[in-house]
């Protein structure tokens, strides 16, 4: 199951604040690894490190300009992950507004009779 | 969504106008749940349902605008109280092949002459994409979100 060995990828890339302080600051725009390690005081080398397993995880794309390298959100694989969030979330409220409506009408045929 | 500590859930709660016993009679029902469930939809699309009320028994949800778009759910009774609760492990997919599994624990209280039903869905991978999505104003990723739930 491919897509599923994605998610895990995405998810597990997730769990650690430094990536997750990353993809927030990715959010605002594009960075370059220098920009992204100079505000948590990390060395440029460890920050790559944090980079390269969120680009693994498909969650950032980098590309080489110069002699830096620009990073970027790469977000179609998080929003897999959060298209079952809100799939659910919508099944969820369809549920219970159906059931909502059909007691409330089931209900009023009775008070009719 | 709410605060469970070790997994990422989903929580929701409604008040109905019935006694618990009819909401989960209702609830369960296969020929009750093709009425309800699409209900309100404005536009005609496909909805097919098929139940098994037993434990160990499935049943299964297929919806979607049309026979190329169809979601499906298939859910696993794990506990039959009726009319209290309900636990289901749920398998849905998506119309593009994706999978997921999770477990689904519903209770229904008698509350001010109604029902409660409340709805838990628990299982999705990872509490830290949780807190990320509650801590950070991720704009583009809540944009899209709320495109996603508005079509």
């Amino acid at each position: 199951m491919v897509h599923q060995d994605v998610l895990d990828r995405s998810f597990a890339a997730l769990a650690d604040s430094t990536r997750r302080g990353i993809l927030a600051r990715l959010g605002d725009g594009p960075a370059t690894v220098g920009e992204l390690a100079l505000p948590t005081g990390m060395t440029l080398t460890g920050l790559t490190k944090h980079v390269r397993v969120l680009e693994d995880a498909g969650l950032v794309i980098t590309t080489k300009v110069g002699r830096s390298r620009q990073c970027r959100l790469g977000t179609e694989r998080l929003d897999e992950a959060m298209q079952w969030i809100t799939l659910y979330q919508g099944l969820w409220e369809r549920r219970l507004d159906g059931l909502e409506a059909y007691l409330t009408l089931e209900k009023g045929q009775n008070n009719d009779e | 969504m709410t605060n469970d500590t070790d997994t990422l859930s989903l929580t929701m709660s409604r008040q109905l106008p019935a006694t618990p016993e009819v909401v989960f009679d209702a609830y369960t029902d296969a020929e009750k749940q093709k009425i309800w469930f699409g209900i309100l939809d404005t536009e005609p699309g496909i909805v097919e349902i098929d139940v098994d009320l037993r434990v160990g028994g499935e049943q299964t949800a297929k919806w979607g605008p049309n026979r190329d778009e169809l979601f499906v759910e298939t859910q696993v009774f794990r506990e039959i109280d009726r009319p209290h609760r309900l636990v289901t492990t749920s398998t849905g997919s998506t119309p593009d092949g994706m999978t997921m599994t999770t477990e689904i624990s519903i209770t229904f209280e008698a509350n001010d002459g109604g029902t409660l039903m409340t709805v838990t869905q628990s299982g999705f991978p990872n509490v830290e994409l949780r807190d990320f999505f509650t801590q950070h104003a991720w704009v583009g990723a809540f944009d899209r979100i709320e495109a996603y739930l508005a079509r």
